[in-house]
């Protein structure tokens, strides 16, 4: 019998791809997604399999980390081998505008989970998609998973909380409980409006003729910028150790929001100076430093190492986002706009 | 006339700020959560008080998850300082309950904040934060600059709390101010306390009422100090120019079998004939090496904590005794 693995954000970039390189790897993926009015598995539609079919081995259910019976429900019936935790509201500036519900979810959500484990008697392994954003104002530079943490938005503040229990969680009870803390990954499934897919997607249309400007916030923003695909590998190689431990996962190397848009324009052949427009709404009340991870300790006890360097990241989501948006105006696959 | 909010305010610190706060001239509202035992012991005195309670105390009932109510109460008692002592504050209990634990604690924390963002006229905010949030300290004893380490759900939940004041203060500029506190008793402690439970035990067993005290880990040792030492800490904050965080400790540490043998010797007991070590409770993760280090409020609010050790212990256990021997009559 294949391995059970359960996945919360599933629908999500990084869910998707580790739903994909589960199956891959012969597991029975369950995901919980949430209910809502508009479809939102659109990033699932090359793994999903009619619930009609014989032999699935992915299977969605209805959940949020918001309704503790729901979760404890789902985990005692799939009874999972490996469960990764990365569902949350995962927008920082949107987390000064909801604190309460980013908090609900990304903090309250996590303890509801590992209490839904321990309250079930079965003992999986768990991992917890903890983030760059905790060390916030950084306290060294490059941060590792020594780096004490201090965050400066409601959702680093909620990846902490979620972060500490997890480890006190593994303390406490014995649980297998590691922590990724991530620095950012981004791929063309990243969400609209996240600023890296944001500038690629806007990259395409300008390049089609339909659209003129893109505003964006703070170009002087510097941070660390993996491939999303590469990451949920790490993440699988955690729960693969015997023991338990935290990962600092990053490519070392940081850029700025300008640097992106050279690479991505520049590809593209196109001047973002004539195109691109600062609108102060976008910035973040407080903005994070210099944000760059050492993931050296993944390297050596994990044998992780990140591959797709910036320009190459930039390169094949602006390329994806063209393909995309060729795709869309040819009647090919549905534009979600 | 300054007016108060006091969120907590029928625990042990919030029935000894109400009384700090009347004696200085403010007008005092509480929030209490509706229960079907209507325990304010702690505030008897008060509520009694034809001259105090509906003229200068006013209780309000509201509970942390329930943001509009709080939105109303900060509305009509329109505070110029808000007192945020309220939470579930066991930390062993914390194991048992630590969803609620984290939704009263963390984000009960949060609502208020996100009430008081919105306020035309911003009170001052003070959050009662914890020792807890160092859990395994990697520096002893720690100040304000020492990074959180929480190793209980308490813990965790006091440490999002003060990071979240430390946000909002930044972020939306307001007058927020985090007290981290190291444990502070007084007779008026819970009763599930390590330290009352030793001093009502022994006031028990000397009085015939108890035969035997079981407790965990007596090794167990932490900065303890008067809880009234502690509530006139938090008013100082509130006055100081900026909103800063202050650690308030006393900068000594006595372990739970000092505070038998204070306690037992004075009830006027051998306490190896009473206490029994049971491993039941023991806690999950256990801190250690929590010391406090309350330089920078002694510097710039002046305040040092004046109740030694082993006064405060004797005092609870003289409490407990004349309390005991008056209900068994």
């Amino acid at each position: 019998m294949s391995k059970k693995a359960l996945i919360t954000g599933i629908t999500g970039q990084d869910g998707s791809y580790l739903a994909e390189l589960l199956l891959s790897k012969g597991y029975e993926v369950h995901g919980i997604i949430r209910r809502a009015s508009t479809f939102n598995t659109g990033r699932l539609d090359a793994i999903y399999q009619d619930p009609h079919e014989s032999h699935r081995r992915l299977f969605l259910h209805y959940g949020d980390l918001a309704d503790a019976s729901a979760l404890a429900r789902l985990i005692s019936k799939i009874q999972p081998l490996e469960i990764y935790n990365l569902a949350a509201q995962s927008h920082v500036r949107v987390s000064f505008d909801a604190p309460e519900y980013t908090t609900d979810i990304t903090a309250t959500g996590t303890v509801r989970l590992l209490e839904a484990i321990r309250e079930t008697g079965i003992n999986p392994r768990f991992y917890q998609a903890s983030s760059s954003e905790m060390f916030g104002l950084v306290q060294e530079v490059p941060q590792r998973e020594t780096t004490p943490f201090y965050p400066r938005s409601p959702y680093g503040c909620a990846k902490v909380y979620s972060h500490w229990i997890t480890v006190n969680y593994r303390e406490s009870y014995g649980l297998h409980a590691s922590s990724g803390i991530l620095f950012n990954h981004e791929s063309p499934r990243r969400g609209e409006t996240f600023v890296t897919r944001k500038i690629t997607r806007a990259l395409a249309r300008i390049q089609a003729g339909l659209q003129q400007k893109l505003f964006l916030g703070n170009l002087d923003a510097k941070r660390d910028w993996g491939f999303a695909k590469e990451y949920v590998e790490a993440m699988w190689l955690m729960l693969q150790q015997e023991k338990p431990d935290d990962y600092v996962i990053a490519t070392g190397e940081t850029h700025t929001i300008r640097d992106f848009l050279d690479a991505a324009f520049g590809h593209a052949g196109l001047d973002w100076q004539k195109h691109v427009e600062i609108d102060p709404r976008y910035y973040r009340p407080a903005e994070v430093e210099l944000l760059i991870g050492d993931a050296s300790k993944a390297k050596r006890q994990l044998g992780w190492e990140p591959k797709t360097k910036f320009a190459d990241l930039a390169r094949l989501m602006v390329d994806a986002d063209i393909q995309l948006l060729s795709d869309q105006l040819s009647g090919k696959v549905k534009s979600n706009d | 006339m300054p007016r108060a909010l006091i969120t907590g305010i029928t625990g042990q610190d919030g029935s000894y700020l109400a009384e700090l706060l009347l004696e200085k001239g403010y007008q005092v509202h509480g929030a209490v959560r509706r229960t079907s035992n209507l325990d304010r012991s702690r505030l008897h005195h008060l509520y009694r008080d034809a001259a105090i309670y509906g003229k200068r105390l006013f209780l309000h009932y509201a509970e942390l998850d329930d943001a509009t109510t709080f939105r109303r109460v900060l509305m009509k008692s329109a505070p110029d300082e808000v007192y945020h002592l309220a939470g579930q504050s066991h930390v062993g209990l914390s194991f048992e309950i630590p969803e609620s634990t984290c939704d009263m604690t963390a984000m009960g924390t949060l609502r208020l904040l996100e009430i008081i963002r919105d306020l035309p006229q911003r009170p001052k905010f003070f959050h009662a934060s914890s020792s807890e949030i160092f859990g395994q300290p990697a520096q002893s004893p720690q100040d304000e600059s020492t990074s959180f380490a929480p190793v209980n759900p308490y813990g965790c939940a006091k440490a999002f709390a003060t990071q979240m004041v430390s946000v909002y203060r930044q972020t939306f500029g307001l007058f927020a101010v985090n007290g981290i506190m190291y444990n502070h008793e007084s007779p008026r402690r819970g009763e599930n306390f390590v330290t009352r439970k030793i001093c009502r035990a022994a006031a028990a067993i000397r009085l015939g009422q108890q035969k035997e005290l079981p407790l965990g880990d007596t090794t167990a040792r932490r900065d303890w100090g008067d809880a009234r030492d502690y509530v006139r800490g938090m008013w100082l904050t509130l006055q100081h120019e900026r909103p800063e965080d202050f650690i308030l400790a006393t900068g000594q540490l006595h372990s739970v079998q000092d505070v038998v043998e204070t306690a037992f010797a004075a009830a006027g007991l051998d306490w190896k004939n009473f206490v029994k070590q049971d491993a039941r409770l023991l806690r999950p993760a256990e801190p250690m090496r929590l010391l406090g280090n309350a330089g920078k409020a002694k510097r710039l609010l002046g305040w040092e904590p004046q109740t030694p050790f082993r006064t405060l212990i004797e005092e609870m256990t003289r409490v407990e005794l004349a309390a005991l021997s008056e209900s068994s009559k």
